[in-house]
């Protein structure tokens, strides 16, 4: 199990106990994230599991695959840390991250 | 709260799948259903899933199997694979986005839709199919851009020509000679009338559309074809099955009914979404494997996809699959439509599209005076498409 935490934008931490190998959008859906819609199922054609990483983790998670790109673009979501949860698996490098959920996902 | 759909004396018995069994097509499709020769049928949620999604697998089947890859820019991406699939349908993500639903496509629909229930209020009551095919081709040519024609209603009109034409195909030389001909004159009216004008209309002016996309690629006239005709197909023919198909449970089931109209909108999705589960109006999915797929698919082997199995596979269901639940994906945290549009990187990208159509559309039909359901409609199936066609369905409602 790998702790990931997630903060809303009033503030509100929620801490969920992740799979090593599952993507970061299944564990938050399966954890009760309210704030990942993730409507498209994990295919990268929604844009509605948008995270903003914190910048200490974002070296971690790595940068935007070029196949987050177009819905991100298409979100208007500027944020420097953003990146689709459905494109980032969990690992156990991940123990600790901390992400942001956005305002709104659409 | 699975029971707000129950009839009183509706038995609720399950597991055993002896329970309530609220599929509309699941008979026709049992009878109906021709997975392409020597594919092996996945039923199998989790296996169908990895199948999709896996890069070394291709897109197969009738259609697939017979469209000519040499000339990537006269198909359209829905025969594409790998990296130029991606970057085809990158261009054009945005359209789909759920801000631009919101933005633009929910205007577009709101529009039909004053149209629509203008025209059914003027004539009482009208074939409910009618209906959502004008609805479709309303939503789906705004994306493509097919804006420049003389009205929607003929647009509409010469869609269908060309669409049911291109389906409509029988074996034998003199029926393939028969049907050439009569597609030729049908896609010609559509080039002159429909996509000619769009184009030129573009050219002077782009805007953000599959069209000018097109245009600023220098898209061949037959791949500018094809690609609207996959729209066509992919879009129009399938959202008009389903906006009937969720009307007909709809109109059937008063407290589901009741439980759509003051519901907020996720309540509306969650219920548009299992019904779709129940009964998708694409059936099955081909996949070739380029390489093996570890544990599913040996080299070579090509896979029939089961969305039906898939749909009601009680891994991911939970109990009692065949009846309908709109608590259930919430329940089982997964997402709603499960296999109904696909998955991997051919998902269908106008799913999001399609629910919001549907679910303006029967939001304001289903709150008319007097709104009613004259006519069930009669469950067909279309062997060329493998899905099924309601037809017949008529509602009626106050003068107005
Ligand atoms: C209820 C309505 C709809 C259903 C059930 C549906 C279903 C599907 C399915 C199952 C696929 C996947 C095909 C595959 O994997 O081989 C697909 C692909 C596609 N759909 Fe939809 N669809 C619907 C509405 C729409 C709409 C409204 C549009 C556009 C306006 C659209 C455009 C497309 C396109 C372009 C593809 C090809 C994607 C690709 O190959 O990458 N669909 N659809
Ligand atoms: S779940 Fe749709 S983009 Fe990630």
């Amino acid at each position: 199990m790998v702790a990931i935490t997630f903060v809303a934008v009033d503030g509100l931490e929620q801490r969920i106990d992740a799979t090593d190998g599952l993507s970061l959008m299944e564990n938050a859906v399966a954890g009760g994230i309210d704030a990942i819609e993730a409507i498209c199922g994990g295919n990268a054609y929604c844009g509605t599991c948008r995270v903003h990483v914190d910048p200490a983790w974002r070296a971690v998670t790595g940068e935007i695959t070029e196949i987050e790109e177009p819905m991100i673009e298409a979100s208007g979501d500027t944020d420097p840390g953003v990146r689709l949860s459905c494109q980032i698996t969990v690992t156990p490098e991940l123990e600790g991250l901390l992400v942001r959920t956005p305002a709104s996902q659409s | 709260m699975t029971t707000a759909t129950h009839a009183p004396g509706e038995t609720t018995g399950c597991p055993a799948h002896a329970g309530r069994d609220d599929r509309k097509s699941a008979k026709v499709a049992e009878a109906n259903l021709a997975p392409a020769p020597g594919s092996r049928v996945i039923g199998s949620f989790a296996a169908g899933r990895d199948i999709l999604r896996s890069p070394k697998v291709r897109q197969a089947g009738a259609s697939a199997d017979v469209v000519d890859l040499s000339h990537p820019d006269e198909i359209s991406f829905f025969f594409l694979d790998g990296d130029l699939h991606r970057k085809r349908r990158a261009a054009v993500a945005g359209l789909f986005a759920p801000k631009t639903i919101v933005t633009r496509h929910q205007r577009v629909m709101n529009r039909t839709m004053d149209a629509i229930v203008a025209d059914l209020q003027a004539r009482g009551s009208a074939p409910l199919d009618e209906l959502s095919w004008q609805m479709a081709v309303d939503v789906a040519a705004d994306i493509v851009g097919l804006t420049d024609s003389d009205t929607n209603a003929n647009l509409a009109r010469r869609v269908k020509k060309v669409l049911e034409a291109s389906v409509a195909r029988k074996p034998g030389r003199l029926n393939a000679l028969v049907f050439n001909a009569k597609m030729l004159v049908h896609v010609g009216a559509f080039w002159k009338h429909d996509l000619l004008p769009a184009i030129e209309a573009r050219r002077k002016q782009p805007r953000d559309d599959v069209i000018s996309h097109m245009v600023k690629e220098n898209y061949s006239k037959k791949g500018m074809i094809m690609e609207c005709l996959s729209y066509g197909g992919a879009g129009m023919m399938t959202t008009r099955e389903f906006i009937v198909m969720a009307a007909w449970h709809l109109f059937e089931k008063a407290a589901l009914r009741e439980r759509y109209l003051t519901g907020g909108q996720d309540d509306q999705f969650a219920i548009l979404e299992e019904i779709l589960r129940l009964d998708p109006v694409a059936s099955m999915l081909h996949r070739r494997a380029a390489e093996p797929v570890e544990g599913v698919l040996a080299d070579g082997e090509t896979a029939c996809i089961s969305i039906r199995e898939a749909n009601v596979d009680e891994a991911i269901t939970g109990p009692c699959p065949f009846q309908l639940d709109p608590d259930r994906a919430r329940r089982m945290k997964v997402a709603g439509p499960y296999m109904s549009f696909g998955d991997g990187p051919h998902r269908c990208p106008g799913a999001q599209v399609a629910l919001h159509e549907t679910r303006i559309f029967l939001d304001r039909l289903l709150r008319l005076p007097g709104v009613k359901l004259v006519s069930e409609p009669e469950v067909l199936w279309n062997p060329q498409i493998q899905g099924y066609e309601l037809r017949g369905a008529v509602v009626a409602c106050d003068r107005g």
